[in-house]
């Protein structure tokens, strides 16, 4: 068969085709509204896919199994984690930000406050969050396509961004919007086929826990893959433990607080809320994402347990196990489809994995354009842009950042992609998320308490993150929720406290944000 | 209405101390408590179960990590399945709630109608 012929090529470039054709159809941005919110004309179902589609990357479709495949309990307690996000989401944020509807993360501070400071400090905390979000993306990228079609990293990192550049700058929020929406189903699809193929295989949830909760020694033919060339030891009863990987209490608690806040300020996460109809479509746009998270959510866990009790027979193809120690935990997934459903389904799951990645990236790219072209270049270098020089200052952004993920990407090449997603989402939910609940809920947020949240939420969880080390040993978090996001609310509600310069038509604001729906919509 | 987009450019405004702020009008105003309250309750009841899955583990581990169904032990259970059907129960009910609100708020719609701020 040849090479071309192989379901791994076959339905990747049928991907790239649909993305391709996709983007063409939608590459007319005549206006900023259709470039950054895609005209706001998509309802509930198409949106809800695009918000999964956005949400669900690369780390949860392959880095939620992985860790749960390395890590045993504490690595489903992740994906709990990221799950509750979204439902927080829905409750305070969807439906007031849609009523604002604007076209970028920082426009709401902007307007809140009548700030250009805080604009710019918006921008560079979107910059942070995305850079954060999009390496771990362009890792895995680049890791399937160094694992399955024999390419270099660096070359798997520049083919993705090239990708991206031409995917998101040609067809824009409404391109990016229709391609995410099927790339969602497409990876959903993806599971769907390795649940079934796993349960028609006999390997029964219940079942494989308790194989591998019993199982203790070292893995049989495990020696000639690993660097000592010994088989690898391994302790059932310990994986299906808690304290792998967070050690204490406090780091479970401080993850908890981490990523269940984090989602309510990811910036390509609220921008989706800008693309609907209505404050009620956005709603719903929320409720059906998370819907499709919570499938998501609990398939990975369980293709993680799949994909060890594979491991621990020691009966998958030689080279299985070989791609099961050496692909890490990053490409549990594709392994898994190998043994469970040979090549197709492998083929199918390589598909979805590059589908995650585009569609998560795309949505970074877009909010980090907006932050780029519309933020800061419109708003502080050309007052008086055209419409037309306003999407063509998108497009150019967009090449710009697919330069600065790319180096980024590069620099990631040995991490976690689950653990560097868990970073972005303490960023920012030390950052936007006191932002966005205190400026919807609370007349008394000043411009100044809320640059300071920004800025000293972005510090200290850039600090704990960097320079862990230097830290004493008790503030040593994997994930430092538990001490930067009291930092990000306490700074915003002190220093508004202090300043008690509140804009004079505060009020018109909050009735806007809150209005009845028909008023606003 | 879709595609109706109001320009938010930057604009000077005046601040006045928090003190001297006029009370919201109360239509804004009920709309945000009832909106918050409801928000807040189920928020809180989610994070009662939130946080008692680590403190159980942490706290009461021999029993959470105890088996219920074949190797699946009770934390294992709560974490990967409950949570997920969890996330997305708390979230029907706010939409269902909201949605009942609003449809109440559209029968009583009164004839007034929000300016928006002006923005120079």
């Amino acid at each position: 068969m040849s090479t071309f012929l192989e379901p791994k090529f076959l339905l990747t470039l049928i991907l790239m085709g649909t993305i391709v054709y996709i983007t063409y159809l939608t590459k007319r941005s005549a206006t900023a509204s259709d470039y950054f919110v895609g005209g706001r004309s998509f309802g509930w179902f198409t949106n809800g896919s695009a918000i999964g589609g956005d949400y669900l990357s690369a780390a949860t479709f392959l880095g939620i199994a992985g860790l749960t495949y390395q890590l045993g309990y504490d690595g489903a307690y992740y994906a709990f984690c990221f799950s509750i996000g979204l439902t927080l989401l829905a409750i305070f944020v969807a439906g007031p930000l849609r009523r604002f509807g604007a076209y970028t993360v920082a426009d709401f501070l902007a307007y809140r406050f009548h700030s250009r400071r805080a604009r710019l400090a918006a921008v560079a905390v979107v910059l942070a969050i995305s850079g954060f979000y999009a390496a771990p993306q362009l890792l895995g990228a680049a890791q399937i396509l160094s694992m399955f079609f024999g390419t270099s990293y660096e070359f798997g990192i520049i083919f993705t961004c090239s990708v991206m550049i031409f995917y998101v700058g040609i067809g824009g929020m409404k391109g990016t919007t229709l391609n995410q929406a099927l790339e969602l189903w497409i990876r959903l699809g993806a599971f769907l086929l390795m649940v079934g193929a796993a349960i028609w295989g006999g390997l029964h949830y219940q079942d494989i826990l308790a194989s591998i909760n019993e199982f203790k020694g070292t893995i049989t033919g495990t020696a000639s893959f690993t660097a000592d060339g010994k088989d690898i030891p391994f302790d059932g009863s310990v994986w299906t433990g808690t304290g792998n990987y967070f050690p204490s209490f406090w780091q479970t608690i401080s993850m908890t607080i981490g990523l269940s806040l984090g989602t309510i300020g990811l910036p390509h996460i609220l921008l989706r809320f800008y693309t609907n109809p209505s404050a009620k479509a956005a709603r719903r746009s929320a409720l059906m994402a998370i819907g499709i998270a919570s499938v998501f959510f609990l398939f990975a866990v369980y293709l993680g347990v799949v994909g060890r009790s594979i491991f621990l027979t020691g009966e998958a193809d030689p080279a299985v196990m070989k791609d099961l120690i050496a692909g890490g935990n990053n490409m549990v997934v594709p392994s898994t489809a190998q043994a469970l459903g040979g090549e197709w389904l492998l083929g199918l799951v390589i598909a979805g994995a590059f589908a995650a990645v585009f569609s998560n990236l795309s949505g970074l790219f877009i909010a980090s354009s907006g932050a780029l072209a519309h933020d800061l270049y419109a708003t502080f270098f050309r007052k008086n842009i055209t419409e037309k020089e306003r999407v063509i200052a998108g497009k150019l952004s967009i090449i710009v950042l697919g330069v600065l993920y790319g180096v980024l990407g590069l620099m990631v090449k040995e991490a976690s992609i689950g653990h560097l997603v868990a970073l972005a989402f303490t960023v920012a939910a030390s950052t936007f998320t006191p932002i966005f609940i205190l400026g919807i809920w609370w007349r008394g947020m000043t411009e100044k308490g809320a640059i300071a949240g920004l800025v000293l939420g972005l510090a200290a969880s850039m600090y704990m993150i960097f320079f862990k080390t230097t830290l004493p040993e008790f503030l040593q978090f994997n994930v430092p929720g538990i001490i930067t996001v009291p930092i990000g609310f306490l700074s915003v509600y002190i220093v508004s406290k202090l300043d008690r310069k509140v804009p004079s038509d505060v009020n018109d604001f909050m009735k806007q944000v809150h209005s009845k729906e028909s008023e606003a919509a | 209405m879709a595609g109706e987009y109001r320009e938010y450019n930057y604009v000077a405004a005046d601040t006045i101390d928090v003190s001297e702020l006029k009370p919201l009008d109360p239509e804004t105003k009920q709309i945000m408590k009832s909106e918050f309250s409801t928000g807040i309750k189920l928020t809180l009841f989610y994070y009662v179960f939130i946080l008692s899955i680590p403190i159980l583990n942490w706290y009461a581990g021999e029993f959470m990590f105890s088996r219920m169904w074949g190797g699946m032990t009770y934390s294992w259970f709560f974490t990967s399945i409950v949570a997920m059907a969890m996330a997305f129960v708390i979230a029907f009910i706010h939409t269902t709630l909201y949605e009942k609100r609003l449809k109440k708020n559209e029968t009583e719609q009164s004839s007034a109608h929000a300016d928006g701020r002006r923005i120079g």
